[in-house]
């Protein structure tokens, strides 16, 4: 009897001794968002009550607004994220190396999510944080109506005219996304041919996109550059965009937020510039 | 009294590749007053440059004591000789501080502070050169003639046996060149310090020094006594004008006299 | 001259207060407050409580490495100062900042930290400024002389083509590692690495030691090389050891902490005025005054604007700039 008793008090202790080492989600009460688009995904899954900290740029939804502010995307307040005494913090891409390295010295477990660089990684980010948060069902639910969605504008688009289209998210360098970056996906899904699709870095000339010609230009930068960089395109009369008074400006932080909600947003957004 | 402190032998050395000084030989005794004299360029500095061993011979050699100056070390022959520049570049001190310099050479490896003894050597030579007065004042706030005074202090506080000056009495009024010239004539006597001292102005060569030594475009023309040296041939050849030599009433010493290259017959 | 070594020690004395006040401040002050009772009691219990790392696991490391560069950048100063006999001489002149810089660029862009570990980036940073000691070194020793004034002129030269080579790496970047450089320019007394910061304070503090074996040294040196050659000093040895010790210690502050500028230059123009121009009291007073200001300095920038994080450079330079300046224009009007 005896024996019994120890056995099941040994194993009792392993099995629980062994759930700390995992991302049980039931566990996971307090999680500390490093990243807008990920506070974001966080209240499309409805986990938004474990959320007890993000950043100051974390300004959607604005209930967002309301959490506690840990600090920028760059610069985070370590300070600050221990004494809100998180199980998990999600870092992202742009999360300083030395400050992730700071916080698990700390004894802190921290997450990196890398900026996704397609429409599919967009779809396993998200389901893998609704993994961690006990929300699978909800994500696999969500991911499937966005690709199921995703999967009609590119039947219906397919036989369409493609489009040439250049998108600017950079002035000064001129910058455009490149085949690395989920943004193309848009292009390409919404029926447009991403001129600078194979170039080498994002950095771009204009005297390459007027040889190119595209018959669309986005600009994706925010307030009044937007409006100058209109202007400015507007002097090259030959381009194809300005013939057809096709220049576009697009809301920057819609665009270049990666998740799959507002990347179907987006998306829907675009067929409709694209194809009129 | 005829020992000998300093030997220069066969000296010739210069900068890079250029040779100021060539084949200089001179033996200076102990306690002797000797002054160097000649026109700009001759080499007066660079000679003072290779006594304290700042400049390496290209060939020769130079004793101090019987001893080479580059066995002796830098450390070591700053115990025993000391420089008095024309002027010096430095930051806001205090006359005292400045003077403290000096005992630099004398502090043992990891002294720190200056002991007891520095502090009185300080002022020894603080008196002895009349500037104890100055000595809570910037240094560079005081006159010029007042600040030659000082480095003469400060060098006096490395306690040589040899002093050396390079044209201590440039820029500096007739009162005060008197005032300097006294000064090392004072030290001379009265603390048996061997002194060489670079002088532009040949009178005051001739009144105060025991001896001179002529020098031109790197060569030593005349060695010897003042009235050996100052001797019509050689100061018109090595000055390029024409002078008057006539004998000072006050000390029988040689004096000289410019002589206006044109005008005046003779 | 017992009114001078009097005078000397109330200066260390009210330095050392100055130092010790503010890093007690510094422990204290934070974007959660911790009362004093708790603290004492803190000490005490030892770890395991949110205060406990707080205190001795974020601040307390910040304070140390501001402490450690502070007082390294200042003594760099002090030391540069007087081989130069320039006061506008500062340790980023030499360009060894600039190489730092470049080390830390190029690990950042070819991703050196994913195979090497994070301690690449400080080493690389490391490398990068010794690169460029060297290649001061070498360039300006002719015939034995090691030429000062060409040193100052070829390192302002290495400064500016670190800067451009620094701008071309950025210009061609990706996003994220963009951001990381500049950041990491902007310098940040943030290391979660534990034996850097004791690495870093002990060769701050070695560097203070060793300084002081040139304390008479630097001055002779200060009325110009020839007379302190006459005062019995080795100048060329002094020169060399000088460099390499200044250049070392500015090489290991800017790969750890990045580009904190205005400590080197201001506190010790600033110390020249206060307590003379004799390095012996001049070495350590830069140091403690360039420590305390600098951890002074980081924390106003993690307090200031709650809870964000300005980069410490940023305050040093406004405030220090600003109280350096207010300081010599009540000079001038008193004249």
């Amino acid at each position: 009897m005896k024996r019994y008793i120890i056995l099941s008090i040994l194993s009792l202790i392993i099995l629980f001794g062994n759930f700390k080492f995992t991302l049980s989600s039931s566990f996971l009460q307090r999680i500390i968002s490093l990243g807008p688009y990920i506070t974001e995904e966080i209240y499309l899954l409805g986990a938004q009550d474990k959320l007890v900290g993000c950043t100051i740029y974390c300004q959607r939804p604005s209930e967002a607004q309301k959490k506690e502010k840990v600090g920028t995307v760059i610069q985070i307040n370590i300070e600050k994220i221990l004494t809100l005494k998180p199980d998990l913090v999600i870092a992202t891409s742009l999360t300083q190396k030395k400050d992730i390295e700071k916080l698990k010295n700390l004894g802190i477990r921290v997450i990196k999510f890398s900026s996704p660089k397609n429409f599919f990684e967009i779809c396993s980010q998200f389901l893998e944080l609704g993994k961690i948060l006990g929300k699978y069902g909800l994500a696999k639910k969500i991911v499937q109506e966005v690709k199921d969605k995703v999967l009609e504008i590119k039947r219906k688009t397919k036989n369409l005219a493609k489009v040439k289209v250049f998108v600017e998210v950079g002035t000064n360098p001129l910058f455009t996304i490149t085949k690395d970056s989920f943004l193309n996906d848009f292009i390409e899904f919404s029926g447009g041919i991403n001129i600078a699709k194979d170039a080498k870095t994002g950095i771009y000339s204009r005297e390459a996109v007027l040889k190119e010609n595209p018959d669309v230009i986005i600009i994706a930068t925010m307030g009044i550059i937007a409006d100058k960089e209109k202007i400015i395109w507007g002097k090259y009369k030959n381009l194809e965009a300005v013939k057809n008074n096709r220049i576009y400006i697009m809301d920057a932080y819609k665009l270049c937020s990666p998740t799959p909600v507002s990347f179907l947003e987006t998306l829907e957004e675009l067929v409709k510039i694209l194809h009129k | 009294m005829k020992e000998i402190i300093l030997k220069i032998k066969n000296l010739s050395c210069g900068y890079d590749s250029q040779i100021i000084l060539s084949d200089i030989n001179l033996t200076v005794e102990r306690g002797k007053l000797l002054g160097i004299i000649g026109p700009n360029g001759a080499g007066k500095t660079t000679l003072i440059r290779a006594i304290t061993g700042i400049i390496r011979p290209k060939q020769g050699n130079i004793f101090f004591e019987d001893k080479d100056i580059y066995q002796i070390g830098l450390k070591g022959l700053a115990k025993k000789i000391a420089v008095v520049p024309q002027s010096i570049i430095t930051n806001s001190m205090t006359v005292e501080e400045f003077v403290l310099l000096g005992r630099i050479p004398h502090y043992k490896r990891f002294q720190f502070l200056e002991t007891k003894k520095d502090q009185e050597i300080a002022k020894k030579t603080l008196e002895l050169t009349d500037t104890l007065k100055l000595k809570d004042r910037s240094i560079l706030e005081i006159s010029s003639g007042e600040r030659q005074l000082v480095l003469i202090a400060k060098a006096l506080a490395q306690e040589p046996k040899l002093l050396l000056l390079d044209e201590p009495t440039a820029h500096l009024d007739i009162g005060h060149q008197i005032k300097i010239m006294q000064l090392i004539e004072k030290l001379n006597k009265n603390e048996n310090l061997t002194v060489l001292v670079v002088l532009h102005d040949l009178n005051l060569a001739s009144q105060y020094c025991e001896e001179l030594v002529l020098l031109n475009e790197g060569k030593i023309i005349r060695q010897g006594s003042v009235n050996e040296v100052l001797n019509y041939r050689d100061i018109e050849k090595v000055y390029k004008t024409t002078v008057l030599i006539k004998e000072n009433p006050l000390n029988k010493r040689p004096f000289i006299i410019l002589f206006p290259p044109k005008g005046m017959d003779e | 001259m017992r009114s001078k070594i009097i005078r000397w020690i109330i200066w260390v004395g009210i330095l050392v207060g100055f130092l010790l006040i503010i890093s007690i401040f510094s422990l204290f002050v934070g974007s959660t407050y911790i009362p004093f009772k708790k603290i004492i009691s803190l000490i005490f219990t030892g770890k395991g409580s949110i205060e406990y790392s707080v205190l001795f696991d974020i601040r307390l490391p910040r304070i140390l490495l501001g402490f450690a560069i502070g007082g390294a950048l200042s003594l760099a100063g002090v030391i540069l100062q007087g081989l130069f006999r320039n006061s506008l001489v500062e340790p980023y002149t030499l360009g060894i900042s600039g190489g730092a810089a470049l080390g830390v660029c190029l690990n950042i862009i070819l991703q050196l930290d994913r195979n090497l570990g994070i301690l690449s980036l400080p080493v690389c940073g490391f490398l990068g400024a010794v690169l460029i000691i060297l290649i001061l070194y070498s360039l300006s020793i002719k015939k034995g002389i090691l030429k000062i004034q060409e040193l100052l002129l070829m390192g302002v030269m290495l400064s500016f083509i670190s800067s451009s080579l620094i701008m071309l790496i950025m210009s061609i970047s990706r996003t994220e590692d963009l951001h990381g450089i500049v950041f990491w320019i902007m310098g940040s007394l943030e290391e979660p690495n534990w034996s850097l910061i004791k690495a870093i304070v002990s060769i701050s503090l070695l560097g203070l030691v060793f300084s002081y074996l040139f304390c008479h040294a630097l001055n002779a040196l200060s009325l110009g090389e020839e007379e302190a050659l006459h005062l019995g000093i080795n100048v060329e040895i002094t020169k060399r050891l000088l460099f390499i010790l200044a250049s070392l210690l500015t090489g290991f502050s800017v790969s750890i902490a990045g580009i904190i500028g205005f400590v080197g230059l201001a506190v010790p123009h600033f110390m020249r005025n206060l307590v003379g121009q004799d390095h012996r009291i001049l070495l350590i007073s830069s140091f403690l005054s360039g420590a305390g200001f600098l951890i002074l300095c980081d924390t106003l920038a993690r307090t200031i604007i709650l809870p964000l994080e300005l980069p410490v450079g940023v305050i040093t330079g406004i405030l220090g700039g600003s109280i350096f300046i207010y300081i010599i224009s009540k000079k001038q009007i008193k004249l």
